[in-house]
């Protein structure tokens, strides 16, 4: 049977279709989140079907998770990504006993039992200071893609400190650093390590590893060097990092059609 | 028309009231539609919620939003007029134990700004007072005692001070500044008695050193003077024994009420019209004997319901004990829409829902309820009973939810989380609720919803 996730994120829409009888994401695809959030996910879905050549009838169920998932109104049921990230990386990663999920908006510790039931969970999305936001933030400002801040921060030999805790005044913040000739690497490793240690005050309570790294913001290299620091025990990044909370939305529909 | 239980929005009470009116419904003289609350007093919240559908409940929220309306009338009437503040519980009993003497609690003004969506402007207000976003809500009295739209300037104003959270203290401090002399008492913290200390026994399985309750009693002695002098009439022990009495009997039916909707199999009750009825409790909403028959018609209803298997919640809702009572009421219809039902709660006042020892001396039975207070003693002990009740109710999920800016709570809320997740391993989140929560809907959602996620996951596990 064949089973569509829905993550409708903040800043990104993602879809899978999985294959239950064959255990595998038959395909995949994303798009940026806008106003007219279920037209897009609509499009994206159909596209998806059309690329692995099926029709809608062979989709068993749907089901939508993350910020927007309510206003997915043909997906059959709506589950919180919590629970859907936890599926998702226990699908792909089973030892995983934390996840680290850092989106365009929030950030999520969620901590995992045995067979991959959350047990326990934290959240921010109160602030952008510890999400993607402020990467974006610091991207736009210093007018540099997402590679290339990623790759200005490898070659940063101390990072700087970035001591507000708001993103609003850490941009003022950055700008005199700048200013003052401390070397831009510097600063952007700064920046991934104001996040890391942002996030780190979400898991203090209760991350055991192996702790896996899922969201969007886990493509940006540098970012799980930046947990390990905090937290002091590795961070794996998770298979397809972007694509765990549709996954797991994909098999949650899988499980409940199994009862 | 459908007459079974269940959950309405205003538009559709306003069909309902008049299907009840042309049944023959009998109200009392503050009875009347749900919506002219909106339309005369601008509490705009009320179109967001839901409510109960029985005549009941409808009472119970014309009872709650005509209190201005039966403070001005008793004044009207020669009434003396009392507020007091931060006890929750203990002086109105005193207050309501003289004939002519009624109690009110200012401190309620912290619902205004949520009730009427902020339009009031109470908490701006408060802030060109001195009092900003980093106090509890309850800064929105403030201004209420300027204004005097929202409760008459009261006879006497009587305050704890002591083992009360400093951001009540400062709030009630620039009150009194600001010309509104207050009668201050003192409640010390609550302590475990040493070893070889004289002690007493509290309500609520608590125990005292026998030094604070005479503390205690001695405050509650000069308050009982000063509440006599303004009744013109000494308020003897007979007349506190009558009052304990009928608080008592109140404190009887919301036990009773209360045992019977959460053990019910399914809600046979909203959790918004638990919390309104439990709120009673403090100081009865400016009268007594009505309270009474609030409470007796609401338990009536609730008995009927379980009687005939009716009920507004579906019986696969999670069972959640919710700790704190909630700074916009919308929280409630919000936890109950993501698939929860109340099993049982803590709204900061237990000590005012346990029974006052009726074989002791009143003032000594007084003390040591006002010394029972959940927020004078240890967060620890606050857990413990927490603790008990999630397991006699069978909770499956914990909620706690946070008031922004008050100070009693800061940390209290991990501390209850932890011994709750140790004591009994059910899944258990912190969630901070202000006045007007619209903007945090999705998150607060989110939470809710994960957490019922959590519970039915585990419930699967175990089966």
């Amino acid at each position: 049977m064949i089973y569509a996730g829905i993550d409708a994120g903040s800043r990104s829409i993602k879809v899978v279709l999985f294959d239950t009888d064959q255990s595998q994401i038959l395909a995949s695809g994303l798009t940026d989140q806008g106003v007219e959030q279920e037209r897009l996910a609509a499009e994206l879905f159909e596209k998806l079907l059309k690329d692995a050549g099926l029709e809608r009838p062979r989709i068993s169920g749907v089901v939508a998770t993350g910020y927007g998932r309510n206003a997915i109104r043909f997906a059959d049921t709506t589950i919180t990504e919590i629970t859907c990230h936890a599926r998702g990386v226990h699908r792909l990663a089973p030892d995983a006993r934390t996840i680290i999920e850092i989106g365009g908006q929030d950030s999520k510790v969620i901590s995992l039992e045995d067979g991959g039931r959350v047990r326990d969970f934290a959240m921010n999305d109160r602030c952008a200071a510890g999400t993607g936001r402020f990467l974006e933030m610091v991207a736009a400002r210093l007018d540099m893609n997402w590679e290339k801040l990623a790759e200005a921060a490898r070659q940063s030999k101390t990072p700087a400190l970035i001591s507000n805790m708001c993103v609003v005044f850490a941009e003022t913040e950055i700008i005199g650093l700048l200013a003052d000739g401390k070397p831009l690497p510097d600063v952007v490793a700064g920046v991934q390590n104001a996040i890391a240690t942002r996030v780190s005050a979400l898991a203090v309570r209760f991350v055991s590893p192996p702790v896996y790294f899922t969201g969007g913001v886990a493509l940006q290299p540098g970012m799980a060097r930046a947990l390990e620091e905090v937290l002091a025990c590795p961070v794996h990044v998770a298979p397809q990092p972007q694509f765990t909370g549709a996954l797991g939305a994909a098999l949650s529909v899988e499980n409940k059609a199994k009862g | 028309m459908n007459t079974s239980p269940r959950k309405l929005n205003l538009d559709e009470w306003d069909g309902r009231y008049e299907q009840l009116r042309r049944d023959g419904l009998r109200e009392p003289g503050y009875g009347g539609p749900l919506r002219r609350h909106v339309v005369r007093e601008n509490d705009f919240r009320l179109e967001q919620l839901q409510f109960d559908s029985s005549p009941a409940s409808l009472r119970l929220w014309n009872f709650l939003l005509t209190e201005n309306e039966r403070l001005r009338q008793a004044r009207a009437n020669g009434d003396k007029i009392v507020g007091t503040m931060k006890d929750l519980g203990t002086v109105p009993v005193m207050a309501y134990a003289l004939p002519g003497v009624r109690a009110f609690y200012p401190d309620g003004a912290w619902w205004t700004p949520c009730l009427m969506e902020c339009s009031d402007r109470l908490l701006q207000q408060a802030e060109a007072m001195g009092i900003d976003a980093s106090f509890c809500p309850v800064r929105a009295m403030l201004p209420a005692f300027e204004n005097g739209e929202h409760f008459p300037k009261p006879d006497l104003l009587v305050c704890s001070t002591g083992a009360v959270c400093d951001d009540f203290s400062a709030i009630a401090q620039r009150l009194e500044h600001r010309g509104h002399p207050i009668f201050w008492w003192e409640i010390p913290r609550r302590r475990q008695p040493a070893s070889g200390e004289l002690a007493c026994a509290l309500p609520g399985n608590l125990a005292a050193p026998t030094i604070q309750v005479d503390c205690v009693r001695a405050e509650l002695q000069r308050i009982g003077n000063a509440l006599g002098e303004l009744a013109g009439r000494t308020l003897d022990d007979g007349g506190l024994a009558a009052g304990i009495r009928t608080a008592n009997q109140v404190r009887r039916l919301l036990d009773t009420l209360r045992r019977t909707v959460y053990s019910a199999p399914a809600a046979p009750l909203p959790a918004l019209e638990m919390l309104v009825a439990e709120m009673l409790a403090i100081h009865f909403c400016s009268d007594r004997e009505e309270t009474v028959a609030v409470l007796e018609d609401l338990l009536a209803e609730v008995q009927s319901r379980v009687r005939q298997n009716q009920f507004v919640i579906g019986a696969d809702a999670v069972r959640i004990f919710w700790v704190n009572p909630v700074a916009d009421l919308r929280a409630m219809n919000l936890l109950e829409e993501l698939g929860g039902r109340i099993c049982g709660s803590d709204y900061m006042f237990t000590h005012a829902l346990d029974l006052i020892p009726e074989n002791l001396p009143p003032l000594e039975a007084l003390a040591r309820t006002a010394l029972a207070d959940p927020m004078v003693g240890p967060t620890a002990d606050r857990a413990a009973r927490i603790v008990r009740e999630c397991q006699a109710g069978r909770a499956e999920a914990l909620v706690v939810s946070r008031i922004p800016g008050a100070s009693h709570c800061a940390r209290e809320g991990e501390i209850i989380l932890e011994i709750v997740r140790r004591e009994i391993g059910i899944p258990a989140i912190e969630l901070e609720i202000p006045p007007v929560c619209d903007a945090m809907l999705a998150t607060l959602g989110s939470r809710l919803q994960a957490l019922v996620e959590i519970a039915r996951s585990k419930n699967k596990a175990k089966s």
